[in-house]
């Protein structure tokens, strides 16, 4: 109540009046009520009006807030942040090897960035991890949907279709092989048709329309509660080419990693980005960086480097709180993102009854 | 869609006079705005501001469509799917042949047979659907001056005896393909930009650029300073726009 006139989210305009009339604290204003207001500033009774419930808004969400109830400021312990993390899903991505450099799959309220020069499977792993987001719970997924909003153009249909058939296919493998009642009952929701529709594609060909449409996600997101993974395929391409003034394209991308990172926290879901390689300079040679320049480096939490060696492709861990830095390798298949060598670790019942989130791992299919 | 007028984003009449008077007119000016920015520039509160950037962002979003709507719209036409080459191998390693609706990227060593396969790319492109071709127009940009119109005509007759009987069918193939010769980078830019309506008035279902490296490589000296930042931009604004033409319209790049 005490909370001065300067820092209420007023028009500009109105605040200026305000200080030259003399009025310090939202008590005053509250205490003056609208036709005093509009008298003695020279408003209308109607904007007085306004501005009042305005700042009547305000105290009371400031009211709310100090008690440590739910409002914007969320306080907690770090055990109970602790409890939140051993519970939350993974995402997996099919490549058991990259799921254990991860610590188990693409984190929720996290960002992961993929770095990597082109033609090394960044949006493959992005179409993988649309598919692979929608697995029932039962299997080890998070039942969510996807987000994806593809600022270059590759996302390709049949690529999905082919990948989620895999999918349905692997999880048709397992369900056989444990014969449970949950998971035949979550097959008949997990078909293809049902995938794909819960997919949400935007194509966005400019900075513009992907700053518009990050604008408007919080929105989408409450209108659809189940989405899980948002992905952007291309944060750099759009913000490489027709931008003079690099401060802006700076403030933007800062912007842009500000939103996600609210949106991934207040809605539980896991944000992908792709980055491109760009070639630096040094005084004697020359090494691949991911774009979009330093400052950028720290939005993401975890940061993913995929590059070839020869003909296998490496996909490193660059970045990460909670991991130690690693390389593997991984094979794209007709399939989807898989691993070199398929997992030859043969499934246990009792293992899975450990910890009912996590897949069970079954022999990979040979190609 | 960047270029988009305040004014068609249903704002305000004296909305977008104030904001004009900042020099803020599109929406791309709009939104690059940070949001105390926007409170000084339209001189409303927080709340009204978050209001009006919603409706800004309404007006120059994508539209949103599920992946399950995207397969069935390819499935309804299979066959406009991709472009046979003509080349079984090829096209079952391509899933079909040149995919429509996205660019393609043929690369080699010199004398390869990459003019060659894009003459032939055109010829296929101007066979009806009935033979596995596109039905249209071609346009060719040709930047080495390769493009050697006899060896059009002979590739044609050879090929597709049966279909290039008479003189007349070769004729009309050959008119239907439109060659540009573009020899520095501001012309190949000034053509791309200028496709849009060319493809509309002639009906083109493939585009097909020999060869972006050489004008590229010819103008742009990467050792000079400042250069290879030119040259990356011109790049990819020809490739966005590309990609733009090759969408929209459904065809091969």
């Amino acid at each position: 109540m005490q909370r001065e006139v300067g820092t209420l989210p007023l028009a500009p305009a109105l605040r200026a009046r305000l200080a030259a009339a003399g009025f310090q604290t939202a008590q005053e204003l509250l205490d003056t009520g609208p036709c005093g207001l509009s008298k003695e500033i020279g408003i209308s009774r109607e904007e007085a009006l306004e501005a009042l419930q305005v700042v009547r808004q305000e105290c009371h969400g400031d009211a709310a807030r100090t008690p440590g109830g739910p409002g914007a400021t969320r306080k907690c312990t770090a055990l109970e942040l602790l409890e939140e993390e051993q519970t939350q899903g993974f995402i997996i991505t099919f490549c058991s090897a990259l799921d254990n450099i991860l610590g188990g799959g693409v984190q929720l309220t996290k960002i992961t960035e993929i770095c990597g020069a082109p033609g090394v499977g960044k949006t493959q792993l992005c179409m993988q991890l649309a598919v692979d987001v929608q697995i029932p719970e039962c299997f080890g997924g998070v039942a969510g949907e996807a987000v994806f909003i593809d600022t270059e153009g590759s996302f390709m249909v049949d690529r999905v279709v082919d990948i989620a058939a895999a999918c349905v296919q692997h999880c048709h493998l397992i369900a056989e092989a444990q014969q449970e009642e949950d998971h035949q009952k979550a097959l008949e929701t997990f078909t293809l048709e049902n995938i794909l529709s819960h997919i949400y594609y935007f194509r966005c060909r400019d900075y513009t329309e992907l700053l518009a449409q990050v604008y408007l996600l919080p929105e989408f997101l409450a209108e659809h509660s189940k989405v899980r993974l948002v992905v952007i395929d291309g944060i750099a391409f759009p913000f490489r080419h027709d931008f003079e003034d690099l401060s802006l394209r700076t403030r933007l991308l800062n912007g842009l990693a500000q939103q996600l990172i609210i949106l991934a926290n207040d809605h539980r879901a896991a944000v992908v980005l792709t980055n491109q390689m760009t070639t630096r300079i040094g005084q004697s040679q020359s090494t691949l960086v991911p774009a979009l320049g330093e400052s950028w480096g720290h939005a993401a939490t975890v940061r993913l480097i995929f590059h070839w060696d020869n003909t296998q492709r490496l996909a490193t861990l660059y970045k990460s709180p909670s991991q130690k830095e690693s390389t593997i390798a991984y094979h794209i298949t007709c399939q989807g993102f898989r691993d070199v060598q398929p997992a030859a670790v043969t499934h246990s019942p009792q293992g899975a009854e450990l910890n009912p989130r996590k897949r069970p791992r079954t022999e990979e299919e040979k190609q | 869609m960047a270029a988009k007028k305040l004014r068609r984003a249903q704002l305000s009449q004296e909305m977008c006079e104030r904001l004009s008077r900042y020099q803020i007119t599109t929406c791309q000016d709009f939104l690059c705005l940070s949001l105390l920015e926007l409170m000084k520039v339209t001189g409303q509160s927080y709340y009204e501001v978050q209001k009006l950037l919603c409706k800004v962002s309404r007006a120059c979003a994508p539209k949103m469509q599920t992946a399950y709507e995207m397969k069935m719209r390819k499935s309804v036409n299979p066959s406009s799917a991709f472009l046979s080459t003509t080349l079984h191998s090829l096209d079952r390693v391509l899933h079909g042949g040149v995919p429509c609706g996205s660019l393609t990227e043929i690369t080699s060593p010199p004398g390869c047979g990459k003019t060659q396969f894009c003459i032939m790319l055109s010829v296929l492109a101007t066979l009806p659907v009935s033979m596995g071709g596109l039905d249209g127009a071609v346009i060719y940009i040709d930047t080495e001056s390769a493009f050697s119109a006899e060896r059009l005509i002979e590739i044609a007759a050879n090929r597709f005896p049966a279909y290039f009987d008479s003189d007349e069918k070769l004729l009309c193939m050959s008119r239907s393909i439109h060659l540009y010769r573009e020899l520095t980078c501001g012309c190949v830019q000034k053509r791309i930009m200028s496709l849009e309506e060319e493809i509309i008035s002639k009906k083109v279902k493939l585009i097909i650029i020999d060869s972006v490296a050489s004008v590229v490589r010819k103008e742009f000296d990467t050792k000079l300073q400042g250069n290879l930042a030119e040259r990356s931009n011109f790049l990819t604004r020809g490739a966005s726009v590309l990609k733009y033409l090759a969408e929209e319209f459904s065809i091969p790049v």
